[in-house]
């Protein structure tokens, strides 16, 4: 790493050169896989999957058996796919921690942030993903078994959240300490929204309906507003910072001999 | 006010005028919060309505007292923030500093009375098990964890008017703008926890 705390554009606008494409042809790449793996994600969970908007919590185990043999294709083709590309999640933590990478306040945070993410993953994703599949796959298995399956499924999906809580915290912090101002400081405080609502999202263990329930207004509804903002804003983001570079923007690593 | 000032009318630059307290990052964390709080104040009130009768038994059980108190003491440590952004840009910045601490203080005795006040209402049996106080816990939870980024915000801000390179009025206000904000959420949760019958 030659150097995490240069100027994001190492280019000087006033030199009269037509001003260069911004950002190297990787980071451009994998910009574009990270928007592409959200809308992918999207379309599975949301149009497929059925986990978004949620079904109903506060439902017997018989309307849960019915529930997947309804959506049994959906959920099939849906998170199949999603199971394929699940390394996507992968590939979108690692170009925000390349952009962390690039702030001044140093490395750590940027690991911090892609170790948590990464690890979230597994219940806030993965398992939702298994569990549900499971449940489809596997039709014939007693209801109150189906009925576990889709509250396992539902509540790792929405209500496990510290690790996500950790990496949106690591995000602002390094946001609010950086002084090469790769991020702006309000989506420092859009990551902190997103700390609450993960927090707030924890009563969704305690009920089966009302607001505060896995579909609830405040638990899930208000928190995936904001997180569909923050991924909007982060989108935009990216893709100015990226385009801020240029050839003359330091390497974050040092050369091969 | 420029050019067509009158004699003996004080004559402030344009730029004084149109300046905005704190900067557009605060700005825009104040105004999202009120409006994603205000999401929630909506949907308290829709629940209400939905069960007025419950809620209104409910609420009799929390204390007014400590409610008014604490009220009262939010209000005083938004007097105080106030007091400071104008002693720093006066430049009495150890003046500023005493009444930073004091807003702090404030937030300090407000949380431990919070605090005191849930326990009280949980070992009286009133948990998250009625709506009514479900609401209760998760919106003046909310508000706590803002209070607690507030008095951290406002210790970066003392820590600013300690440092001989820093003491940005910038710093000042963006952390007081927050704790205005703080004070002016809990005067809306105030009234419709407590007050609202």
């Amino acid at each position: 790493m030659t150097s995490a705390t240069s100027t994001l554009t190492g280019s000087d606008p006033a030199d009269g050169e037509r001003p260069e494409r911004g950002g190297s042809r990787d980071v451009r790449l994998v910009y574009w896989l990270f928007a592409a793996f959200y809308t992918a994600m999207s379309v599975g969970v949301c149009l497929l999957g059925r986990a978004t908007p949620p079904p109903r919590p506060d439902v017997t185990d018989l309307q849960v058996a019915l529930w997947f043999d309804k959506h049994q294709l959906g959920i099939q083709v849906g998170f199949v796919f999603l199971l394929v590309i699940a390394g996507g999640a992968a590939v979108s933590n690692g170009i925000i921690g390349y952009f962390m990478k690039r702030m001044s306040s140093g490395k750590v945070l940027a690991y911090a942030y892609i170790a948590a993410m990464g690890v979230g993953a597994i219940p806030g994703f993965h398992l939702l993903l298994i569990c549900w599949l499971t449940a489809t796959f596997r039709p014939d298995r007693d209801e109150r078994v189906l009925h576990l399956l889709y509250d396992l499924g539902m509540l790792s999906y929405n209500g496990s959240l510290g690790c996500f809580t950790a990496a949106y915290a690591v995000l602002a912090i390094a946001i609010l300490y950086d002084r090469n101002r790769v991020f702006p400081k309000w989506f420092a405080y859009i990551s902190i929204w997103q700390i609450v609502t993960e927090v707030v999202a924890t009563q969704m263990w305690l009920f089966h309906s009302g607001a505060l329930a896995w579909n609830g207004m405040i638990t899930f509804y208000i928190a995936v507003v904001i997180f569909g903002l923050w991924v909007v804003c982060l989108l935009h983001l990216m893709r100015r910072a990226a385009g801020a570079e240029t050839s003359r923007t330091p390497a974050l690593y040092a050369r091969e001999a | 006010m420029t050019g067509t000032a009158t004699r003996g009318t004080p004559r402030r630059s344009p730029d004084r005028d149109r300046r905005l307290p704190g900067d557009i990052d605060m700005w825009v964390m104040v105004l999202g919060d009120l409006f994603f709080f205000g999401c929630y104040f909506v949907t308290y009130m829709v629940f209400r309505a939905l069960s007025v009768e419950e809620f209104s038994a409910a609420q009799r059980h929390l204390n007014i007292g400590i409610g008014v108190t604490n009220t009262v003491i939010l209000l005083t440590s938004s007097v105080f923030a106030a007091l400071g952004v104008i002693a720093v840009r006066e430049g009495a910045l150890k003046k500023a500093e005493r009444l930073l601490l004091a807003t702090g203080a404030c937030g300090v005795l407000f949380t431990l009375l919070k605090v005191h006040e849930w326990h009280s209402e949980i070992t009286q049996g009133y948990t998250i098990q009625d709506e009514f106080f479900s609401f209760y816990y998760v919106l003046t939870g909310v508000h706590l964890a803002h209070l607690v980024l507030g008095l951290l915000i406002l210790g970066i801000a003392v820590r600013e008017l300690r440092d001989p390179r820093g003491r940005r009025p910038g710093i000042i206000e963006q952390s007081v703008l927050f704790w205005h904000m703080i004070d002016l959420l809990w005067v809306v949760i105030f009234a419709i926890l407590y007050l609202m019958r």
